[in-house]
């Protein structure tokens, strides 16, 4: 990227758009070119902010796709992996991104439209069994309500990250951002060099969740969302997606979330709370057993 | 400034609707028939029908739309009262029952086959002759009205042709509008069409559809910006003179035109900022997916990425902000003990007593009063239950009577004579007779 208007990170710092860009960036936000002024000023000041965010152990990158994203690759900042639920449908709206049809509605999707491309594609058994990990045999009626309630709460927080934009209740426009799930297929001549790669330069993780439980002897209660609770925000339960099962690829961490220590030093006995946690406060489509480990909401 | 009966307006339109039931129904044979008849009066320069040729055009409509159709006649005969009855046709001629009549479509027919034939969309071209048409007009008015002497001259010169003449300009404007924006309906199906069909090889066409509209509208635009202005500056002057001349009438004429022109101008700049957002869509969606994947090979990687069909899963990284650090101390809760209950044994251990067969003593203590000679039962009861204690007297004189009779004949009296025994105890008589212990 060339810059033409910063010379100096003290310009960059002190333009108006700064805070909001940086603020964005740092909880993982996707910017392309429909988040206009954002998208100029980030064009403008990516040669002294690529700099600026690598001495915070992170990379600003910027796709020919059209998107800036940061991609954290010490522990300095915190970063995480997507959860089984944010994957699946990231997939399916990047599909949706790719289908002609779309194109015709100028890249908007009703939500229905995601879940109903999911069940087509993975097959309506094997999406509820990927969405409802845990469970050795399931109600049907229970399972499906699930598989809803964290399709929608995997748009929100792709929302959150910019992939898609919500338009009133029932729309979604797709933004070129989602093209970043396609990464490891685009290579037509080998797709395990690809994500080996990809894996090595920190963008993304290898997940067990190719194993889906086909009848996994977990225990099982038949009430809804007894393991919703745990993969809140990329915090899979153990047999869903633990990140400490996640083999751990070069500068990834054994932990989803890895709080950052300032300057690195081990830090003292404080107890942290991961402001995550609370973005589904009050929010969820089923009911749910109450689940202290994730109580809150953060203030967005 | 509104006035009120113009604002209840709407409502009283719609109480009319509601009260008269007014309704449509058109069947696809009923709108065939309509636009055939349309199409032979323009075609013919015809006025009106008469009923022979009302026969002959439905039964040429028939043919072509349900051929299959019988009895002909009399499908036409109720068509043609079925299109009267919801006021598609009038019968013109006034003759009544003197001879056959003479009918004609309405404005309300005309117009339904207006909309599906002409669709006649809006273009740089007749949207600057309309505006320069609408121009001349209002400055014509505007002489007209500087001219008025008098009140009643003011609203005569002025208000019919505001009302009519310039409204009609504007209404065409509009209706053009609407078949623009179904034109662009229809080019964004036919991009979606294209691609499906070609993919790649659209591209090109695809392009030539958006450069076509965007200049369409570009252009209108331009228009709309450049004349706009002028034509409300000539209403303005045109209200100000009504104002003077307190024609209420041509003040609000002024003001609706008003109105539509400021609806045509937000239309233009609307449509134009819309259109700009799928034309800068559908150019990134060519450059960063279609050109880069011409053969469609990435959509069929992904989808079986995601049915699970190849690869290995993976997930994306992102940035997340950093947890909440909170400067104090916090003891963990611990685990909330579950509830339970101490462990006994729910058996008790057995323990040793002497046995208690009171059925045996009962026995015993019967010989024993037998053999004390006792020869009544009341006198063996009695020496029975006196070792007893007092709450087992009364249930225990039965088994008595049971047990007497296994070691003694028994013989009563025929009328048996009540016996006290103890406090609460009465029996029958018996007198007793011991048997011989080897029997």
């Amino acid at each position: 990227m060339t810059a033409t208007k910063f010379l100096t990170l003290g310009d960059a710092v002190e333009n108006d758009e700064f805070p909001a860009v940086d603020l964005a960036l740092r909880r993982g936000r996707h910017v392309d070119r429909d988040d206009a002024a954002w998208f100029g000023f980030l064009t403008d000041a990516a040669d002294v902010l690529e700099p600026f965010y690598r001495r915070f152990g992170a990379e600003l990158v910027y796709r020919a796709d059209g998107y800036y994203y940061l991609l954290p690759a010490g522990d300095r900042l915190a970063k995480r992996h997507l959860s089984v639920a944010e994957m699946l449908v990231g997939q399916a709206l990047t599909l949706l991104y790719l289908e002609p049809g779309t194109v015709e509605q100028g890249g908007r999707v009703r939500r229905e439209d995601v879940l109903a491309h999911l069940a087509t594609v993975m097959g309506t058994d094997t999406l509820v069994r990927a969405l409802n990990p845990k469970r050795r045999r399931y109600d049907e009626r229970v399972a499906q309500e699930t598989v809803r309630a964290r399709v929608a709460d995997a748009i929100r927080r792709l929302t959150a990250l910019g992939f898609v934009e919500a338009l009133g209740a029932e729309e979604l426009k797709l933004r070129p951002a989602l093209l970043r799930f396609a990464e490891p297929v685009r290579a037509a001549a080998d797709a395990g060099a690809a994500l080996s790669k990809l894996v090595a330069s920190g963008e993304l993780a290898l997940t067990p969740l190719d194993a889906v439980p086909e009848g996994s002897e977990a225990d099982f209660d038949d009430e809804p969302g007894t393991d919703e609770a745990a993969e809140r925000d990329g915090e899979a339960a153990p047999d869903d997606e633990t990140p400490s099962e996640t083999p751990a690829p070069p500068g990834a961490t054994s932990t989803a979330r890895e709080p950052a220590s300032p300057g690195g030093a081990p830090s003292a006995p404080v107890v942290q709370f991961d402001p995550s946690l609370f973005e589904d406060f009050g929010f969820e489509d089923v009911a749910q057993e109450p689940d202290e480990s994730e109580a809150g909401e953060e203030p967005e | 400034m509104t006035d009120p009966s113009v604002a209840q307006e709407p409502r009283r339109l719609l109480e009319n609707l509601a009260a008269r039931g007014v309704s449509l129904e058109l069947s696809t044979l009923d709108l065939c028939f309509v636009a055939a008849l349309r199409l032979r009066s323009r075609t013919q320069q015809l006025t009106s029908f008469s009923e022979q040729e009302l026969g002959d055009v439905f039964r040429d409509v028939c043919a072509l739309a349900q051929p299959e159709a019988a009895s002909v006649a009399r499908r036409a005969t109720a068509a043609i009262q079925r299109l009267r009855d919801q006021r598609l046709l009038s019968r013109v001629d006034g003759a009544g029952v003197v001879r056959s009549g003479a009918y004609a479509l309405t404005r309300l027919a005309t117009s339904i086959v207006d909309f599906y034939s002409e669709e006649e969309a809006l273009t740089g071209e007749s949207l600057t002759l309309l505006m320069r048409t609408l121009h001349a007009s209002l400055l014509e008015l505007l002489e007209q009205a500087r001219g008025a002497a008098s009140e009643r001259e003011f609203s005569e010169r002025v208000a019919g042709p505001l009302r009519v003449t310039v409204r009609d300009l504007v209404d065409g404007i509009e209706r053009r509008q609407r078949g623009l924006d179904l034109q662009q309906e229809r080019f964004q199906h036919e991009i979606g069409q294209l691609l499906r069909a070609d993919w790649f090889d659209a591209v090109a066409r695809c392009q030539e559809l958006l450069e076509a509209t965007t200049s369409t509208l570009r252009e209108l635009n331009e228009v709309l910006l450049r004349d706009a202005h002028a034509l409300v500056t000539l209403l303005e002057d045109i209200r100000e003179l009504a104002e003077e001349r307190r024609a209420l009438e041509v003040e609000a004429a002024c003001h609706r035109v008003s109105e539509q022109l400021d609806r045509i101008g937000a239309w233009g700049s609307a449509r134009q900022q819309a259109w700009s957002e799928y034309y800068q869509y559908v150019h990134r969606y060519l450059r960063d997916v279609v050109r880069l994947d011409p053969t469609r090979a990435l959509t069929e990687r992904l989808r079986a990425q995601l049915s699970g069909r190849a690869g290995r899963s993976f997930s994306l990284i992102v940035a997340t902000p950093p947890p909440l650090a909170v400067p104090r101390d916090v003891t963990a809760p611990s685990d909330r003990p579950a509830v339970e209950r101490p462990r006994v044994e729910r058996e008790r251990p057995l323990t040793e007593a002497a046995p208690d067969d009171r059925e045996r003593a009962l026995v015993d203590g019967v010989h024993g009063a037998l053999d004390g000679g006792a020869r009544t039962l009341s006198a063996v009861t009695e020496a029975v239950v006196a070792t007893l204690p007092p709450e087992e007297r009364f249930a225990s004189a039965g088994r008595v009577a049971e047990a007497v009779t296994k070691v003694a004949s028994a013989e009563s009296a025929r009328e048996r004579s009540w016996q006290r025994v103890d406090d609460g105890i009465w029996i029958e008589e018996w007198s007793l007779e011991r048997e011989p212990k080897d029997a």
